[in-house]
């Protein structure tokens, strides 16, 4: 889609959301626009950016499009608890995120075979609990109890991951054989954990069908990576999704490991204090949704910041190619006022084949503590050498590593590899 | 438009908004807001004192003991008790247990309760005996004739539930009490957590063996329940845990136990929460007046009326104000998932309430016949917001349930 097309889609999408939903016609109001003065870039963003507690609070009544309900068909509901707890009631159109879903895997050679006419992949989920919309994290579900309307098969996961008692575990591994999925959702650091006990078990997972792996719901670390990847072998593609619940695929990992925006269902800008920043900068991704008639968003501010690189990709897609940097309210706040993202802590960390699983948490004094799990791998020498590592990124602030046994997942079941107390009491 | 309740302003987290939007909190029968009388007694503990009691000579020590046993005192007054009869314990739960395990039954000794009892009061007694359960009519209200059978198979305890936290019902305990003493020697042992916030209780006038509350259901702070046991009783109860703080003396050879009620709180206590507690008795005592009293009946009624109004919406509760305080559970059509509804009617209007099978499922279970929504009132909650829980609860209903929804949204 030209530049100018995707823009005429943009301002048919605020007409529709104007004319069709009470929230976002008061805002369009209340900051005295309405859309046909919406006529270039310039004025599209004169409309301040919408945002989760927007949607959260006019769910359903202000925010989904007249002639629908929540019961409509192909209406999917479902309840987030969201990161960091900005937990989320919305509901999406099956074949928005089916399109989504498809410009995602569009860019991977690996996906390529997923999707065949008249029949659809069967599909295992593995992530927190609270993203799964059924009761998962207890004992008492069956296998049956747990296959959403969709057909996924959401696998049990206990809330603390690495409190997961080995009958979970078994359970989960005992289900994917059972099922044979074409497709795995998981959550990296959860599946790299599922892979360590399968290890230990002398557990495979596999499954007489081609088998492919998306990545997602919090940022895959390289660690998590490189488990699963070796874990799995090279014959499972394994792609990264960038993705919200209330909204599906935002974009996904080429095969050539690159990530790629999708600006074909979305109209994404990168944004930094009110600004759309350079190639090669760091901003917050607002999306704007093209053609959506359920809950169509405007500006919505993602709270996930990006670099777009700007560069072409040989993987042959034409979906813009960003680094990701992680959440705004994870990001490490040094006293000299820089910023280190999640993304960035992860490239220092690199594959480190010596550790199994790192947090790194910044407390509320600006100081930070790199706890991890070492295996058995470990060398003398190996944590001196992260410890300067990191020592030299989060200068002036100081950094302390801990080697540990057991690491805490956030109250959502959800494990963030980066934390920072200073910028999550900053977006209170 | 009704005056606003002058007590909100009480309860500071009545000025929280989420997402710009107030909230109205209606769970109140599974714990209430706390005034800021009650969080200043509490804070002012650990500002100006912060000693253990019970432990030591020094001065600090000495006036946190002061305050905690004058928080005993404030609450046995409350109940019409002595003060060496109200044992502190961490909730109402715990007070329950300590009683069906410190009675000491014989393994078929016979127990008759409640089939709206919460599971504190069921559990506790399964353990301990058989337990025989009154059955309910149609609204909750006790089938008198089947309790009268029970009493005839001349029970060892009778465990009753003064006001159950599904129905609202508000049972005649003064006419029961009177009918066990007529037909047995059973020991009374009187669950009031959801009855003691609304109303007082006068443990002598009621004859009860024992009675048991928590104070966060009443205004004050988690963790403190209480246990009143008439003193023969209690001398006669065998304490749960035994450690320090229950004992006179202790050699290499044995111990001897302290008085009651000390006997039965070993260990530190919540002591902040308890002087918090006193602090909640007072702010209730000063509300006991007939307006407030009028208050909660227009709160009931709002709640009923509303309930009842509604085609779509099953009252689980009699459907008047005759006995009852002002919660009502709703049972929503098959079609309509409880819990995410009571999500939607949080995160998008402001209104907590609870949802589920309030720790009562036979009940929950037998008269609703799956989960239900529950909505508790309290003193600083207005009909106003009773009338906007409902006009939410329409809307969602509109939006989830298909017929009616595709009919209203596309006229």
């Amino acid at each position: 889609m030209t530049d100018s097309l995707l823009f005429d889609a943009v301002r048919e999408e605020i007409a529709y959301a104007f004319e069709n939903t009470a929230f976002f016609r008061k805002h369009m109001e209340a900051n005295g626009l309405r859309p046909e003065d919406i006529r270039s870039l310039a004025d599209f963003r004169r409309i301040p950016p919408t945002s989760k507690g927007h949607y959260r609070r006019g769910f359903p009544a202000g925010v989904l499009a007249k002639g629908y309900t929540l019961t409509s068909p192909n209406v999917m509901r479902f309840q987030s608890s969201g990161t960091s707890g900005e937990r989320l009631n919305s509901a999406i159109m099956s074949y928005d995120l089916a399109r989504r879903q498809a410009t995602g895997f569009g860019v991977h050679r690996g996906f390529d075979g997923l999707w065949q006419p008249g029949s659809r992949p069967r599909l295992c989920r593995f992530a927190p609990p609270n993203c799964s919309d059924v009761e998962c994290a207890t004992g008492f579900s069956t296998m049956e109890d747990r296959i959403l309307a969709d057909g996924t098969l959401v696998l049990t996961v206990a809330h603390d991951l690495l409190a997961t008692p080995e009958w979970q575990i078994v359970k989960a591994l005992d289900e994917i054989e059972q099922y044979q999925p074409d497709l795995l959702v998981v959550d990296p650091t959860h599946f790299a954990f599922l892979t360590r006990w399968a290890r230990r078990l002398g557990r495979k997972i596999t499954s007489p069908r081609k088998l492919h792996m998306v990545c997602g719901y919090t940022l895959m670390t390289r660690v998590a990576r490189r488990q699963i990847e070796e874990f799995m072998g090279p014959e499972v593609p394994i792609g990264d999704m960038i993705g919200m619940s209330e909204l599906g695929y935002l974009g996904f990992q080429c095969h050539l490991g690159q990530r790629h925006i999708n600006d074909r269902e979305f109209y994404p800008e990168f944004v930094r204090d009110d600004r759309p920043v350079e190639n090669g900068e760091m901003g917050e991704l607002y999306v704007t949704t093209i053609d959506d008639g359920l809950i169509p968003r405007i500006r919505y501010a993602t709270g996930d910041w990006f670099t777009p690189t700007g560069e072409a990709c040989p993987c042959g897609s034409d979906l813009p190619v960003v680094r990701i940097e992680g959440r705004g309210t994870h990001m490490v706040r040094l006293r000299d006022g820089r910023v280190v993202t999640p993304g960035a802590v992860d490239a220092v960390v690199g594959d480190a084949p010596w550790l199994d699983l790192y947090k790194l948490e910044q407390g509320e004094d600006g100081d930070c503590t790199f706890r991890y799990l070492p295996n058995d791998t470990a060398r003398p020498g190996d944590e001196a050498a992260l410890e300067a590592r990191l020592a030299e990124t989060l200068a002036p602030n100081r950094v302390r590593l801990e080697s540990v046994g057991y690491v805490s997942c956030e109250r959502s079941g959800k494990f963030q590899s980066c934390v920072s107390h200073l910028s999550a009491e900053g977006a209170r | 438009m009704t005056a606003r309740n002058a007590v909100r302003d009480d309860f500071p987290v009545l000025r929280r908004e989420f997402d710009g939007q107030s909230i109205s909190y209606l769970d109140n029968a599974a714990t209430t807001l706390k005034p800021r009388p009650v969080i200043r007694a509490i804070t002012e503990y650990y500002e100006t004192n912060g000693a253990n009691i019970h432990r030591g000579k020094h001065r600090l020590s000495e006036e946190a003991s002061d305050a905690y046993e004058g928080a005993r005192v404030v609450i046995a007054r409350h109940l019409g008790a002595a003060a060496n009869e109200v044992v502190l314990l961490r909730n109402t739960t715990e007070a329950l247990n300590l009683v069906a395990g410190g009675l000491d039954l014989p393994p078929d000794a016979r127990v008759v309760g409640c089939l709206d009892a919460h599971h504190s009061q069921l559990l506790p007694w399964r353990r301990v005996g058989q337990l025989e359960l009154t059955r309910l009519d149609e609204h909750g209200r006790l089938d008198r004739d089947h309790f009268r059978t029970l009493l005839r198979g001349r029970p060892h305890v009778v465990a009753l539930t003064h006001c159950s936290n599904v129905t609202g019902v508000v049972h005649p305990v003064a006419e029961l009490v009177a009918e066990i003493r007529a037909a047995c020697d059973a020991v009374i042992v009187l669950d009031a957590a959801q009855s003691l916030p609304h109303q007082r209780i006068d443990v002598q006038e009621l004859d009860v063996d024992f009675m048991a509350f928590s104070m966060h259901k009443m205004l004050g702070p988690t963790g403190v329940g209480v246990l009143f046991g008439r003193s023969e009783r209690l001398a006669r109860l065998r304490p749960a845990s035994v450690g320090g703080g229950m004992v006179d003396w202790v050699d290499l050879d044995g111990s001897v136990d302290r008085r009651i009620p000390y006997r039965f709180e070993a260990g530190t206590p919540a002591i902040a929460s308890i002087i918090g507690s006193a602090a909640a008795i007072r702010y209730l005592e000063a509300q006991d007046t007939p307006e407030r009293h009028r208050h909660a009946q227009e709160l009931g009624a709002a709640l009923i009326g509303g309930a009842v109004a509604r085609p779509g919406v099953r009252l689980i509760g009699p459907p008047d104000s005759t006995d009852r305080i002002a919660l009502v559970s709703l049972r929503l059509d098959d079609s309509i998932p409880t819990g995410e509804v009571a999500r939607l009617l949080s995160d998008s209007y402001g209104y907590m309430v609870r949802s589920g099978h309030m720790c009562a499922q036979p009940l929950v279970s037998g008269m609703a016949g799956g989960e239900v929504l529950r909505v508790a009132a309290y003193l600083y909650n207005d009909v106003s917001e009773i009338e906007g829980f409902y006009q939410a609860l329409d809307e969602l209903v509109s939006w989830i349930a298909p017929t009616a929804a595709m009919e209203g949204k596309l006229a």
